[in-house]
């Protein structure tokens, strides 16, 4: 570079720098941010012990890059760059074919944690069936999708490992009083149909009410109901423009969104209590989530200690209480069709047990149902009790 | 507060230069004080008062020495007290742990200690402030008078944490009175950008691969060496980097600082490795220790027991460990066999054979370099020499295609590529070297877009599974 040239790069470099200095100190703050699902960071009171701890020091830090100007775009580039570098994991998100975004899966690290949970379950509920259901995510379902060079570790053999730890567990409960305790697998099921349409969203690492339904069929079958044929639902879009947890991730501003289906049902005489947020109401869903950036929330009304299902129109008079993650949540729908009265339970925030409940309230029937993922790093888990 | 930091980069280094350059000439070195010291409070309030009494107390023993001048017990003295003080304090705030955890794990007793974290940059102003007594008691440099402007040059934000280790005399004439031009500052900006994008788009992007092949059980040989010679460059890089950045801030403000590194990696035996890498470093323990000691105009014996105590000292010198002593004592042993067995043969070789060998050295000594946990160190040797974890495994192609591209950057950047364009661009015409010129800023302009993304991104983290 001759000198002019250099000059001139320089003054740019540091208007550039100036510039975004001075719009991130004046532009308006946002308390929230949407894309990541969280508070942002206040300005940090200035005190002595503050500044002796350098938590003041660390705060400011924080607050001045939560605050940073043009935040999500810089994201997009980071993201673009990444991607034209060759990179096809950004944060431990794989970019797929046909659009889909895939997590990579680590082993389980908190086997331990999970079947003791699951044990205890096992055991204290007295009299109740229960179907544990643990359900495969798209990094197994959809491994066709992943790049060639995508490193993963092997999900289904966790599947099994769980499955055949438990085994021995799941038959002794099952002896002593005269319910039955078993594993219910819809990893068949989901490959069987995984041709037939879309199980995973592409930009969320939930299932597809497809997807769900697809495991409902299994489980159904397995709580002794024949499954309802796909005929008898109405399949409905509800929103074309879910970017989900992946999306906020990657943050590739270009990519498609996905929409979002229900299966409605005339059959439903529903009546839900949200005892938390002191909510009685008709539906399983919740509209005012689809205008929002969390759209899956808008199934079961995102997240709740306990919800409380009644059907008048159910085919039993059978109680389910569901111990779960939020895979659950576009289940739900399905299972009310034949439940007289589904209690549902988020072990992260209903902090009494679950099992007495179960066993005090006359629940009949017992779904455990998390995916892969959550299964180890939920702290819902050690809820169980 | 580090360079590559979004606050430091966008609010703290603006604000600074602003005051630096638009208040009268003769605040600038209180501003460059004010804000080194707080540059050093940010991470460690505390310690801001460790620097100050170590710098205060070699400030007066250099005051005392002025005035003993004739006096050369007296003078001597105040040296041994220098030293004393200032290498107490070190042992204390970086070795101690170190010390007590030997000893016990050599008594097979428990020692209570309570766990010290560690001053940022003490390695670095102790030697600063140490070269000041010594040039002082050897008559190099004359006293200062001035303990704020004393402050300023061990307390200096821009070389303050990583170095280089700028010897007072270097700086002496500057710390009083220096001439800022205007190319010199543009020449300055330049560089500290060069480092930024080295730090940011290189180093910082290289570390997770040889996390990950740490991390990993048994990682194949050639996961292994991936993220052997991943680490070598990220270090190199980083480090570099910070040098680049702390020269180019130091030509800003109107400091000429010696160059750190030239190139390292493309050196052809170890001796010339360590010419050219943290020069600061090496040539201190060469004046300070290694010459002091009688160098090598003794006989090969004790030549050898000086190479041992320098190079235990260097080893030592970068982490309170024993994988760093082993370190350093792995490049004592091969200098002493360079010098003294093989180096005339290694001479006469092609120089892509002498290359590879030093190359070979570097990597397997940077392994050692960065595994503090012997028991984690020596199966992860294992796999790269043992093949312990089969030769390659999947993992590799996934690190290839995440990795391929910064490590292929890196390792040109690593090597003297650009002075060698820089010559051929030099034989060019007048156009191309315009075009080249323009092109070289329009890249470095777009990466600098690209820097500054990933330090936004650093710090963005989506927080997204508690609502599921």
């Amino acid at each position: 570079m001759n000198r002019r040239i250099k000059n001139i790069f320089v003054i740019v470099i540091a208007a550039v720098t100036l510039g975004l200095a001075v719009a991130t100190v004046v532009a308006p703050k946002k308390a929230y941010s949407e894309n990541e699902n969280r508070y942002l960071e206040d300005f940090p009171e200035l005190t002595f012990d503050n500044v002796k701890d350098a938590s003041f020091m660390k705060d400011t830090e924080n607050y001045v890059s939560d605050h940073f100007i043009l935040r999500d775009v810089f994201m997009t580039i980071k993201t673009v760059y990444e991607r034209a570098t060759g990179r096809n994991r950004i944060n431990n998100i794989y970019m797929c074919r046909d659009g889909y975004y895939i997590e990579e899966y680590p082993a389980l690290v908190n086997t331990d944690r999970i079947e003791a949970a699951l044990k205890r379950l096992a055991e204290k509920c007295e009299t109740a069936d229960i179907r544990a259901v643990l359900v495969p995510t798209a990094v197994y379902i959809n491994s066709d999708k992943l790049p060639k060079t995508a490193k993963n570790d092997d999900q289904k053999a966790d599947i099994d490992r769980l499955t055949s730890d438990l085994s021995k567990c799941f038959e002794t409960a099952s002896e002593n009083g005269k319910r039955s305790v078993a594993f219910t697998d819809v990893t068949e099921a989901l490959l069987a149909a995984k041709d037939s349409g879309q199980l995973y969203y592409k930009l969320d690492h939930h299932w597809t009410t497809l997807g769900a339904y697809t495991a409902y069929k299994e489980i159904a079958k397995s709580f002794g109901f024949e499954p309802l044929g796909m005929g008898q639902f109405a399949r409905k879009t509800v929103s074309t423009s879910f970017k989900g947890s992946f999306y906020s991730k990657v943050n590739d501003l270009s990519a498609k969104p996905d929409s979002i289906e229900i299966f409605e049902s005339d059959r439903l005489r529903l009546t839900v209590d949200y005892p938390d947020k002191k909510l009685k109401t008709d539906t399983l869903y919740a509209e005012e989530y689809l205008s929002k950036k969390d759209q899956y929330s808008y199934f079961l009304n995102n997240q709740n200690p306990l919800v409380e299902i009644v059907n008048g129109n159910a085919g039993s008079d059978r109680v389910l209480a569901v111990v779960k993650d939020s895979y659950a949540n576009c289940l739900v729908p399905f299972l009310a069709e034949h439940f007289s009265k589904i209690i549902v339970f988020d072990t992260r925030f209903y902090r009494e047990s679950v099992t007495e409940y179960i066993n005090a309230n006359g629940v009949t029937d017992v779904l455990f149902l998390y995916n892969m993922y959550t299964i180890d790093t939920d702290t819902g888990i050690s809820g169980i009790k | 507060m580090v360079f590559s930091s979004l606050f430091f980069y966008f609010l703290y280094l603006p604000l600074f230069l602003a005051l630096y350059f638009l208040l009268p000439k003769r605040c600038r070195n209180y501003v460059l004080l004010a804000f080194s010291l707080v540059f050093y409070a940010w991470g460690e309030p505390v310690y801001v008062l460790l620097m100050l009494g170590m710098t205060f107390s070699d400030f007066m023993l250099g005051r005392l020495m002025h005035r003993f001048d004739k006096d050369n017990g007296k003078r001597r003295l105040c040296l041994i007290l220098s030293v004393v003080i200032d290498l107490s304090c070190l042992a204390f705030f970086k070795y101690a742990g170190f010390l007590v955890g030997t000893v016990s794990g050599l008594t097979g007793t428990k020692i209570p200690f309570m766990e010290i974290a560690l001053p940022i940059g003490i390695s670095f102003f102790t030697f600063q402030t140490m070269s000041y007594t010594i040039d002082l008691y050897r008559r190099e440099v004359s006293v200062e008078t001035n303990y704020a402007e004393y402050l300023m040059y061990v307390s200096m934000f821009p070389q303050l944490i990583a170095g280089p280790i700028v010897r007072y005399k270097t700086v002496k004439q500057e710390l009083h009175e220096r001439v800022i031009r205007t190319d010199d500052v543009v020449d300055g900006a330049i560089r500290f950008i060069y480092g930024l994008l080295k730090k940011v788009l290189l180093a910082n992007r290289l570390g997770p691969l040889f996390d990950d092949a740490v991390a990993a059980a048994d990682p194949s040989l050639a996961f292994a060496w991936l993220g052997a010679v991943s680490f070598t460059l990220q270090l190199y890089l980083d480090f570099s980097a910070y040098s680049d950045m702390a020269i180019g801030l130091g030509k800003i403000l109107g400091f000429k600082f010696n160059e750190n590194f030239n190139y390292p990696l493309s050196a052809v035996s170890v001796t010339d490795f360590w010419r050219r890498w943290h020069i600061s470093l090496s040539s201190w323990f060469r004046d300070y220790v290694y010459i002091p000691l009688g160098g090598n105009r003794c006989k090969v014996p004790r030549q050898i027991f000086n190479l041992a105590v320098v190079w235990f000292l260097t080893g030592l010198w970068h982490g309170a460990s024993w994988n760093y002593v082993l370190w350093g004592v792995y490049y004592g042993v091969l200098l002493c066999l360079e010098k003294f067995v093989y180096g005339k043969y290694l001479e006469k070789a092609p120089k892509f054979i002498k290359h590879l060998y030093l190359c070979f050295i570097v990597v397997v000594g940077f392994t050692v370099f960065a595994i503090e946990d012997f028991s984690r160190l020596l199966p992860y040797l294992g796999s790269m020499f043992t093949a312990s974890g089969g030769f390659a495994g999947k993992d590799i192609l996934f690190y290839l295609q995440n990795y391929g591209f910064v490590l292929v950057v890196s390792a040109v950047v690593s090597l003297p590529v650009y002075p060698l364009l820089k010559e051929k661009l030099e034989k060019a015409g007048q156009g191309t070297q315009r075009a080249a010129g323009i092109a070289y800023a329009v890249v470095f302009g777009i990466l600098f877009i690209v820097a500054a993304s990933y330090m936004v991104a650093d710090t963005y983290n989506p927080f997204l599974y508690f609502r599921f």
